[in-house]
């Protein structure tokens, strides 16, 4: 196991387990492993922790439990970067962004695919998609008591 | 930076595949061809600000957002 220092504490892992994106994200390509961060509530949120930048550190969700009609298909360039075949399973994951205001919107315009196999990542530019950056969550409605 | 004078229909190559063709200049537009590997990824420049902005944007959240937005998700799962 190691540690490393994040803004929210000591976090302790194991590096055979780091998420690796081959690329970075976009803006930080020089940060490749991170440390899966589980929420400590249910739901559909986790984090990340960049190994190499305590203050790199983001909220991912699955967009497909809000969007059903968002589909996202690797390409050739894309699987071999993941290390996967067009078999193999490849899950999309949107960055999710809090405004200083605390509006939630999630980036459906550069989605992160996710091979469970590789344990590999990729943030992806969808070009001409009509999916926006900062696409709002769906109205939830308040729990009926 | 290198600046070139290119015509409709001419182009510029640059190392030994990428390859740039200017398709057509109109109304204040340029339409450009690119013949690149694909291995290579091609973006407008302001769809890679824009992301690379939101992600920055993106690390800029504290622990009691992420307790707030799982509050709100899993109210709204509930329901279904």
């Amino acid at each position: 196991m190691k540690k490393i220092q994040s803004r929210f504490g000591e976090i302790e892992y194991d590096p055979a387990s780091t998420l690796n994106f081959p690329e970075g994200l976009i803006g930080f390509e020089d940060l490749r492993d991170f440390v899966v961060m589980p929420n400590e509530k249910d739901g559909p949120l986790f984090w990340i922790q960049s190994v190499d930048d305590p203050q790199a550190a983001f909220i991912l969700t699955s967009p497909t439990d809000f969007f059903y009609d968002y589909k996202v298909i690797p390409d050739g360039r894309e699987r071999q970067k993941l290390g996967i075949g067009e078999q193999d399973d490849c899950f999309i994951i949107s960055v999710v962004t809090v405004s200083p205001e605390h509006t939630i919107t999630m980036n459906l315009a550069a989605p992160v695919l996710f091979a469970p196999k590789t344990n590999r990542a990729l943030q992806v530019i969808l070009e001409g998609t009509q999916f926006s950056p900062r696409t709002p969550l769906p109205e939830v409605a308040p729990v009926q008591k | 930076m290198l600046v070139l004078t290119r015509k409709a229909g001419e182009g510029i190559i640059i190392g030994d595949d990428v390859k740039i063709t200017i398709i057509e200049v109109k109304g204040g537009g340029i339409r450009i061809g690119i013949d690149a590997p694909r291995d290579m990824k091609v973006h407008r420049q302001e769809v890679y600000d824009k992301i690379k902005q939101e992600n920055q944007e993106a690390t800029q959240w504290d622990m009691a957002d992420l307790s707030a937005l799982s509050n709100m998700m899993s109210s709204g799962r509930k329901q279904s």
